[in-house]
């Protein structure tokens, strides 16, 4: 089966001065359709890096990133954008970047803005994410600028499930007030990707924010340790092929 | 790769482990007497080891028995008309050291393997070390992986202690990893100095 997304060997450089830094060294991930995969690091680890590439948002350097089979750096600008727009959504606690008059379902129904939607049915299904993140009915009609830290955050998930994506990216989920809103968060994004089949790539400084996902992997000087062996080594095709065939498949 | 027959692997059996291994380096670095190493030992591990000398006479005679070790009589250097047993590494030492350090340790002691296997390890050892501590944060992320997750949602006394034991897990875990990562990169960054040397 072809993987939803996949890493084979590869690695990202940043310039530093007059040198440049190895952020990711040869990764290999492989995530299938509907899997959870948390990656902890601390700062500086490479997370986000991880994340920009898995989310299209940046090229690898060496290495391939394949969205079901196809390879991202080799498509054309606009087949990469309209790709990542429609399957995969990118998330960041810290981005938060809504305008402080519009009300929360606006802000939701404009995310849709591209699917050629009417506003009405734009709104309508905005409506229906935000239900599902638990912002009811009423603070659907608040002021962005009204809403709490954790309403927020429920905010941007709905922006970014609001097109159905098949990977949400999230980067960094955010510090909630309490241990028990956090807690709440969590189990509300594992049990709406259960629910859609959709996979979950998020990385964090905190091993509580990656409870219950279906596999782990730790992310420090480039390297990346997982819990599933596969993650790190990934067999050429033609192993691939001839375990395929020893297995009967 | 060294040999893995069950013969030399036969002295790694039980809780002691560590120390012994740790015992094994002390020894390939320089022979000493009991006392001696006991002390050795102690300095190298820290404090939070609880190293009884006893202890150690009584690891030092199961290496010799199993041919890790032998001892030889020799007058004491503050009294030399006194003896005492001064500890030696045999032919099998360093061998059986390297197996050691190639050993995937138990997941109770793990992490005091790690540490023991640490104060003593060489140089060629470097890449045995970073194995090892790989094969650690993997067994730390899959015990996470384990633990079941909360909804947040508890307001009973048995959830609260429930959430905050699994908060201590977490906690544990993330520092267990924190410090694998950490000593990887210390390696990696010493192994980096000695290629541009």
């Amino acid at each position: 089966m072809t993987p939803l997304l996949s890493f084979q060997n590869v690695s990202k450089r940043y310039p530093d001065g007059g040198r440049e830094i190895l952020v990711l060294d040869r990764i290999s991930l492989e995530i299938d359709a509907g899997v959870s995969v948390g990656v902890y690091g601390k700062r500086r680890s490479g997370k986000s890096t991880l994340l920009r590439l898995a989310a299209g948002l940046a090229l690898p350097d060496a290495g391939t990133i394949c969205f079901e089979g196809r390879d991202i750096a080799r498509m054309s600008g606009s087949d990469r954008s309209r790709l990542l727009r429609s399957e995969v959504a990118f998330m960041s606690a810290a981005d938060w970047n809504a305008n402080p008059g519009e009300t929360v379902v606006d802000h939701v129904a404009t995310s849709l803005g591209s699917e050629g939607l009417t506003i009405r049915e734009a709104r309508r299904r905005a409506m229906q994410v935000l239900d599902q993140v638990e912002i009811g009915a009423a603070g659907a009609q608040e002021l962005t600028k009204a809403l709490s830290l954790t309403e927020r955050v429920r905010a941007m998930l709905a922006r970014a499930l609001a097109r159905e994506p098949r990977l949400l990216v999230l980067d960094e989920p955010a510090l909630f007030p309490s241990l028990q809103e956090r807690d709440a968060f969590h189990a509300l994004l594992r049990s709406l990707a259960q629910e859609r089949n959709m996979a979950l790539l998020v990385a964090s400084e905190e091993m509580r924010a990656l409870q219950g996902f279906g596999m782990l992997a730790s992310l420090a000087d480039g390297e990346l340790v997982s819990t599933e062996a596969r993650a790190t080594v990934v067999p050429l095709p033609g192993r691939r092929r001839a375990a395929a065939e020893r297995s009967g498949q | 790769m060294v040999s893995t027959n069950p013969e030399k692997t036969r002295w790694m059996r039980g809780p002691s482990t560590p120390l012994r291994g740790a015992l094994l380096g002390l020894l390939l670095e320089r022979p000493g007497h009991g006392g001696d190493l006991a002390n050795r030992l102690a300095a190298r591990l820290g404090e939070t080891w609880r190293v009884d000398t006893n202890d150690v006479y009584r690891l030092l005679e199961q290496l010799e028995k199993t041919g890790l070790a032998v001892s030889r009589d020799e007058p004491k250097r503050n009294n030399r008309r006194r003896t005492h047993l001064v500890y030696y590494p045999t032919d099998e030492t360093s061998e059986a050291l390297t197996l050691w350090m190639e050993t995937l340790l138990p997941r109770e002691p793990v992490r005091l393997g790690l540490q023991a296997k640490l104060s003593v390890a060489r140089e060629q050892d470097a890449q045995r070390l970073l194995l090892a501590l790989k094969a650690y944060e993997r067994e730390c992320l899959l015990l996470a992986q384990l633990v079941s997750p909360t909804d947040g949602r508890g307001r009973s006394w048995t959830a609260l202690c429930l959430e905050s034991t699994r908060d201590a897990v977490y906690a544990q875990l993330q520092t267990e990893i924190d410090w694998a990562t950490r000593t990887r990169s210390r390696i990696n960054e010493f192994l980096e100095r000695d290629r541009n040397r």
